[in-house]
């Protein structure tokens, strides 16, 4: 019985000392991993919408985020501009979830796109960056099919990518439509 | 130690002659996976040298506390803190590599070339001797990641990029792809052991 307390009680320890180291690492890595995931977004989502230049200028709106992922789930966030909206979303691709950021005029047109974050395969998906594909999309809106092989060329190689990519487009382009009506 | 083993000796030790990957041939599952691209195997190899050299001095310093019957539980609890403090500093401070190593970080856990220099190492020895066998496995095994990122993006991309600036180009040259995917992982890795055993026996001759 004493033995059994005795390892109890040194299990015990080793857990609490380990859970207090973790605590603190925690709370000194937290506001740096938020501001991270802030500065990242921001700057995907200048990037997504030509014509503005600073992150001041997008707005999240957290009720419209809320009432666009009722029915498009992989909607993150909604930001507003005075250019219109940029909308991130997160599909799962071929190495992991693609995150990013769609910026969709007022006219309903994908104005330009940005990922934020992705893990496919170098040299095949990770070509998903690229401006050749990526270029793709601008000017698309909701009309046209938004389908790989029809108006969308695929990534050599990397149809699974390709194909997130576009369904992720066409959910963002849907998302507006939401949106608009919700107005 | 006390039978004259100098700490020079078990850094070396980890390096060549107990390379981890080379030679004992553990942890390959993640090393195959992260050794695509330079940046990713150096990042990889400094967590879990980081993360082998802590929990081997801690384990050391509190061998003889250590109950028999609940020592491997102890061991992974040490060795999931230290991971888990990787994860989280390299989400702030790196976020771009932490985001492509993806999973590969908090398995560092599991990873048995940590938990086997904990138990076969690390519980008999000396704080020191302990410090230095896990830089010197650690040194060992982001070596060989180096090596092999650096051949698999090379050849695999054309060029290698760190912190997305092209180091080395190779200009014009159209690259088979197959070295970034995973059966390039399998040819440089088999490589890699062929001439380290070669070396060897040329040594020894």
């Amino acid at each position: 019985m004493k033995r059994v307390v005795h390892l109890g009680v040194t299990l015990m320890l080793v857990g609490l000392v380990a859970s207090v180291c973790l605590g603190l690492t925690y709370s000194i890595t937290r506001d740096k991993i938020a501001e991270q995931k802030k500065l990242e977004e921001a700057k995907a989502c200048v990037e997504a919408m030509p014509g503005i230049n600073k992150p001041e200028e997008l707005k999240e709106d957290k009720e419209l985020e809320k009432k666009v992922r009722e029915h498009i789930p992989d909607v993150e966030k909604v930001f507003t501009c005075d250019r219109g909206y940029i909308i991130i979303l997160k599909v799962k691709g071929y190495g992991g979830p693609i995150r990013m950021a769609v910026g969709i005029g007022k006219d309903g047109e994908a104005k330009g796109i940005s990922i934020i974050s992705h893990n496919e395969t170098p040299g095949l998906g990770a070509n998903v960056e690229k401006e050749e594909f990526l270029g793709q999309f601008i000017g698309k809106a909701i009309s046209d099919p938004l389908e790989v092989g029809e108006d969308i060329q695929a990534i050599t190689g990397a149809t699974i990518t390709s194909k997130a990519a576009t369904k992720e487009v066409k959910e963002a382009l849907e998302a507006f439509e939401e949106i608009e009506q919700a107005q | 130690m006390d039978d004259g083993t100098t700490l020079w000796d078990e850094f070396k030790k980890g390096v060549i002659t107990e390379n981890a990957l080379l030679k004992l041939m553990v942890g390959l599952c993640s090393a195959l996976a992260v050794s695509n691209r330079v940046e990713n195997g150096v990042f990889m190899g400094v967590a879990a040298t980081f993360v082998l050299v802590c929990s081997n001095v801690l384990i050391s310093l509190i061998r003889k506390h250590i109950p028999d019957q609940i020592r491997i539980p102890i061991y992974i609890v040490i060795i999931a803190s230290f991971v888990t403090i990787v994860d989280l500093v390299m989400k702030a401070y790196v976020p771009a590599v932490y985001e492509r190593l993806g999973v590969w970080i908090p398995l560092i856990v599991v990873n048995c070339m940590i938990l086997a220099r904990a138990e076969g190492y690390a519980s008999k020895n000396k704080v020191a001797y302990a410090a230095v066998d896990g830089l010197g496995i650690g040194v060992g095994y982001t070596l060989v990641l180096l090596v092999m990122g650096f051949v698999r993006e090379l050849l695999g991309t054309g060029k290698i990029l760190l912190f997305d600036r092209t180091i080395v180009s190779l200009g014009s040259f159209n690259p088979p792809l197959i070295f970034v995917m995973f059966p390039g992982a399998f040819l440089v890795f088999g490589l890699m052991i062929a001439l380290l055993n070669r070396y060897e026996t040329r040594k020894k001759q």
